[in-house]
């Protein structure tokens, strides 16, 4: 995984100083700690020789206060950079990310659709900034310290400066490592516990009104519970084996004590001057100790790093091989023509459109009806040219769609099932439509679609932010913001898929006539799921498993064919 | 400093006094090592024999285990205790979600609710676990430290005893700042840090507006700003731990100072200033865990704040006050004067209706006037604040009965499928019922054909994790749920069509109305259509019944709320 790796490591090489600077500072830190511990130590010991002046202890007071505010100082810092650095670092991710997504040819099919790609993408990167903070620099700190301290005790003797640089290696790298070697395959199945945990209490609230309804609350408790207690039999393994493994680290401690003391009582014993440093050889492991047992810690998250940097590096843009673009000015746009069309997502998919043929002059309406899973939104996304065909294709005045690609918003507009509103004031959303209008048309925009009155009713007025996901808004009313947007963007041909699903009757009609007025000069393509409204188009197409199973224009199909006229009836409710 | 609400669980007293136990020993451990390391340095000074030395260092040693054993061991403890009470607590949140049902929890929000009772219980144990655990120490080890460093010299614990309310007083100070700081800049915050997600879930309607290229620089830019949004906040929020490390190291530069000059002067032997000095930083360590695991902790302590909420949530499970029976021809039901009125949901007043047999009743009416409130009443699912229900001639204050709840089936608008076979699913309420039976009901919700175009046929998985179904399909798994449970003599329909296509609906119609013969149907929906099957109206408007009677009747009338809401609903075409 890592020698591939392209998420990590390049990462590592930007913002080289402040990198260098945070490592340094970590180091500091840890060595003013152990620095205050050691002067504290030679003051003593050396003021227990009674000296006749007390100026020959000054120096060490003065660096025992120069440490102690040292630390403090130097971890404040090292923090403050160590985000610095993390965050900077993750801008440049997130913008990678959005434009390897933004690129990505696969992005129209099912890949980013199943699921919760997105999230878990964006998540990703949130857990990259806590393998820097949490794993990479404390350990890069650790080893460099570890290297320091060696460097130290070499300078009076070699051999327990090897011995001491072992233990010390025990503690940075090897418990840490062969801890989250062994507790991999553990975690691994924590968590698959959880997404089965998740998965059964989401199907218990779900349906909760079906347990009620079988009067089984017991059953309904004791499905959670019996995964919980899987999972918490798992985790309860895991936290042995971490208070061994912390009490393991602790014994390895001692060890270091006993070395320095062993140390000291060898080479520090052989005058009194050199007596007055075993205090404060000796004093200093417990800092050092403080600073890196925590290392192993950091290591446990691991294999949750080690999912995202794999789902991240897995992400491979496909590059679209387009053919050499064509122009095509949007006021000359005459016909819309549907070639034999042949669709499929992949091999092993059925195939879901299969010799499509239509043909639409400019200002013609199209509706096609179908149930769900026989690829109308796909049909869709192969006639503005976002997906290319097995077979045939689809052309305006003749030019094929493929070749429109960097025309596309010129010439289509798209309303969907749950417009997407961005989190910022509705004028801003509007505008997204067309940047270059000023106020004045987006209000005009919003007044057509009938939100004007409801919008200055407000009392932020058109500045009013639509919040998240457009929660502030009804289906109805986002989808009118939605629909002001696409009045600015003036495209002339204009693909709706099923933009009034749930919506009640009332709103539904309301919204279609406002649709279909507001869009009356234009080339419609609408996707819908039953027959409310479908007076307002030419031509009604029926789909099923990628066939037409009736076509032509309602108010004749209503005449000549009694099915459709009971389908009709019943939609009325007649 | 430490939460009330944990001195509540049941089995803490205990816990606290055996905690409280280990870490007196702790602490006397923290003591014995300090005083033979000291011991090993004194004769590390004199240059006296290792020989002489073996003995405090075995000491040290064995003191240095013995500590971290006692931590070994209360965590084993804690960590048993933190486990028990958050399974007790889950077990209390899932009976209330049981109680509650989907009509309360859907205005919690599912996701929110899964999250309260998953990743919620682990802070909720995180917290316990560390809380219990430091405050304890934090109790116990600086003054059983405090007390043998003032026995040791006099100056040395004067100082540690200073520092002690100083430190407090600034971290504090300097947290109210951070927090006011922090709670300025909150909603911009998670705006920002919204955004990326934001724009990575609106990228096909950027692509669409052909602005998704020139957008990654408003990604970068708004990162940018998150950041330095953050560092300026992290600057203030972080001064505390700094106040805490700067009083903590400084008092212990001071501590060696005074130490080195008494011993100058004679006035303490080394001995005593070594332990001194060694137990220094061991005195403020307590202080510095629990400082640096407050933070971590809060998560835990919002987290036990909401599942109390929900615990607190007055709802009762379905009760036992209606006696056995089953809805036949001649059943009756009646609801008198019914008011309604919780959280967000719609508010209905003064309702009453008499049903009666296998009537086959529709509720009409806009989005909001009250048709699911009603349907849910009528489950059981929600209870009424005020009016009386008789079930043949028995009063009770409520549907949410185990005996009417037994004679209901209910078809919500989207069904839920649970992450099981299809065959579990329609045995959903039947577990033990024949093959045959099961059979029979397959065929009769016309799955027969579907099922064998399934490899795995009624045993093909559906669900979460199992095989994508369509929505019409996923209604007739309900409907051979419904024919199966042959029993239940009452079906409550939520527009159990409004979301599928015009020709599934049509089909899926001429399946369900055999459903309805020997049934109470009371069916709530949109589609006038649905009228034609009915044989009494009830049209809602603004949480009150505004028009009810038989079909013949209402159908018959040129003016009334029956007629002005079917002919807007039809539109004007």
């Amino acid at each position: 995984m890592w020698k591939k790796d392209t998420w990590v490591k390049p990462y590592l090489k930007q913002y080289k100083f402040l990198l260098v600077t945070v490592l340094f500072l970590g180091v500091c830190t840890i060595f003013c700690g152990a620095a205050l511990m050691f002067t504290s130590g030679y003051t003593i010991d050396k003021s227990a020789t009674h000296p006749f002046n007390i100026l020959l202890i000054y120096p060490a007071i003065l660096l025992t206060r120069a440490f102690g505010i040292g630390r403090p100082v130097f971890k404040y810092v090292e923090r403050l950079r160590s985000h610095n650095w993390v965050l900077k670092v993750t801008s440049k991710l997130q913008t990678r990310l959005y434009k390897t997504v933004e690129t990505d040819a696969a992005f129209f099919t099912e890949k980013y659709r199943t699921g919760n790609l997105l999230g878990l993408l964006a998540e990703d990167i949130n857990h990259l900034q806590n393998l820097y903070l949490r794993t990479v620099f404390p350990t890069v700190v650790g080893v460099l310290l570890a290297i320091v301290v060696t460097l130290g005790l070499g300078y009076f003797d070699w051999w327990f400066a090897f011995i001491t640089a072992m233990l010390l290696l025990i503690e940075i790298l090897v418990v840490p490592l062969l801890s989250t070697a062994i507790e991999a395959g553990r975690r691994q199945k924590q968590k698959t516990y959880k997404d089965q945990l998740y998965t059964q209490l989401t199907d218990n609230i779900l349906g909760v009104n079906d347990w009620i309804l079988a009067g089984n609350q017991q059953q309904f408790q004791d499905n959670v519970q019996q995964k919980v207690q899987l999972l918490n039999q798992s985790k309860l393994h895991s936290n042995h084996f971490r208070w061994c493994r912390d009490f393991l680290l602790q014994v390895v401690l001692a060890g270091i004590f006993i070395t320095l003391m062993f140390f000291a009582s060898y080479r520090l014993t052989g005058s009194v001057e050199q007596a007055n440093y075993t205090a404060a050889f000796v004093l200093a492991v417990s800092p050092v100790g403080e600073a890196i047992l925590p290392i192993s810690q950091g290591f446990e998250e691991y294999p949750l790093y080690k999912d995202s940097i794999q789902r991240l590096n897995d992400l491979q843009p496909t590059v679209q091989d387009l053919p050499k673009q064509a122009h095509l000015d949007p006021q000359q746009f005459q016909n819309l023509k549907i070639n034999n069309l042949q669709f499929e997502y992949d091999a092993d998919s059925p195939v879901l459109i299969k010799d499509f043929q239509q043909n639409l002059h400019r200002g013609q309406k199209l509706a096609l009806i179908g149930p769900s899973g026989t690829g109308k939104t796909t049909l869709l996304q192969l006639v503005n040219g976002d997906l290319q065909p097995q077979k045939g294709s689809v052309t305006l005045n003749d030019i094929n769609v493929r070749t429109l690609r960097d025309e596309q918003r010129n010439l289509f507009s798209f309303l969907n099932q749950q417009p997407f509103l961005f989190n910022t004031s509705i004028m801003n959303n509007v505008r997204l439509g067309n940047p270059h209008k000023s106020d004045e048309e987006v209000k005009q925009a919003l007044k057509a679609v009938h939100l004007q009155e409801l919008i200055e009713s407000l009392p932020d007025g058109y500045e009013t932010n639509v919040t998240e996901a457009g929660a502030r808004f009804s289906g109805g009313e986002q989808q009118r913001i939605a629909l002001a947007r696409i009045l600015l963007q003036d495209a002339p041909i204009v693909l709706l898929d099923e933009p009034t699903v749930g919506l009640d009757p009332i709103t539904e009609n309301e919204l279609l006539n406002t649709i279909f007025t507001v869009l009356k000069d234009k080339t419609i393509v609408w996707v819908t799921h039953h027959l409310q409204g479908i007076n307002h188009v030419d031509q009604v197409i029926f789909l099923n498993h990628g066939k037409i199973e009736m076509q032509g224009n309602p108010k004749q199909l209503y005449q000549d064919n009694q099915h459709f006229q009971e389908l009709y009836k019943m939609d009325q409710g007649l | 400093m430490i939460d009330k609400r944990l001195f509540q669980l049941p089995g803490v007293k205990s816990l606290f006094q055996m905690l409280a136990g280990l870490t007196i020993l702790q602490a006397f451990a923290i003591l014995l090592q300090a005083k033979y390391l000291a011991e090993s340095l004194v004769i590390l000074w004199h240059r006296q024999n290792w020989h002489l030395m073996l003995i405090p260092l075995v000491f040290f040693v064995i003191a240095f285990l013995v500590r971290h054993l006692l931590t070994w061991l209360k965590d084993i403890l804690l960590d048993r205790f933190a486990t028990k009470s958050t399974e007790h607590l889950r077990q209390q949140s899932l009976a209330k979600i049981y109680a509650a049902g989907l009509q309360m929890t859907a205005k919690k929000g599912s996701g929110n609710l899964v999250t309260n009772v998953l990743n919620g219980m682990d802070d909720v144990h995180d917290y316990f676990n560390l809380i219990l655990s430091k405050f304890m120490n934090l109790a116990i080890i600086p003054w059983v430290i405090l007390c043998f460093v003032f026995y040791q010299d006099h100056t040395s614990g004067i100082i540690l005893i200073l520092v002690f309310p100083v430190i407090i007083l600034f971290m504090i100070i300097l947290g109210y700042a951070a927090q006011r700081k922090a709670d300025n800049q909150y909603s911009e915050y998670v705006t920002l840090s919204n955004h990326f997600l934001d724009a990575l879930r609106g990228l096909p309607t950027l692509k669409m507006l052909g602005l998704s290229k020139q957008y990654a620089h408003n990604v970068y830019s708004v990162s940018e700003s998150y950041r330095k949004r953050t560092m300026s906040t992290l600057r203030v929020a972080i001064l505390s731990t700094f106040a805490l490390d700067w009083f903590t190291t400084l008092s212990i530069a001071i501590v060696a100072v005074f130490l080195g000059l008494g011993l100058m002067n004679g006035r303490i032997a080394l001995y005593p200033a070594l332990i001194a000095l060694i137990l220094s930083p061991e005195y403020f360590l307590p202080l510095r865990d629990f400082s640096s695991d407050y933070h971590a902790t809060l998560n835990g302590k919002n987290a036990f704040t909401a599942v109390n909420e929900l615990i607190a949530t007055p709802i009762t499970a379905p009760q036992k006050q209606l006696d056995s029976f089953t809805w036949n021809k001649t059943s009756q039901l009646t609801l008198e004067h019914i008011d309604f009125d919780y959280d967000q949901q719609p508010t209905l007043k003064d309702l009453s209706l008499q049903l009666a047999g296998f009537q086959k009743i529709a509720i009409i009416g806009q989005s909001g006037s009250g048709k699911s409130t009603l349907l849910d009443l009528l489950g059981g699912f929600l209870t009424p604040n005020a009016g009386q229900v008789i079930v043949n001639e028995q009063v009770i204050p409520n549907l949410a009965q185990i005996n009417w709840q037994n004679q209901v089936t209910y078809l919500p608008q989207k069904p839920h499928l649970f992450s099981d076979t299809i065959a579990n699913n329609i045995l959903f309420y039947q577990p033990k019922a024949a093959p045959l039976a099961l059979q029979k009901a397959v065929q009769q919700a016309g799955l027969t054909e579907f099922i064998a175009s399934l490899p795995d046929g009624l045993d093909t998985l559906v669900g979460e994790g199992g095989r994508g179904i369509s929505g019409g399909q996923a209604q007739r798994i309900m409907l051979a749920r419904a024919f199966l449970a042959n029993q239940r003599h009452i079906l409550l329909f939520d527009e159990p069509t409004a979301h599928l296509d015009i020709e599934t609906e049509y089909k899926l119609k001429q399946t369900m109305l055999p459903l309805f013969e020997n049934h109470l149907v009371i069916f709530a929906t949109h589609r006038l259509h649905w009228l034609q099957q009915m044989d009494y109206v009830i049209v809602m408007d603004q949480g009150k019944i505004v028009e009810q009677g038989p079909i013949e009747q209402l159908q018959k009338q040129n003016t009334g709320p029956f007629y002005e809401l079917t002919s807007h609903m039809r539109g004007e075409q």
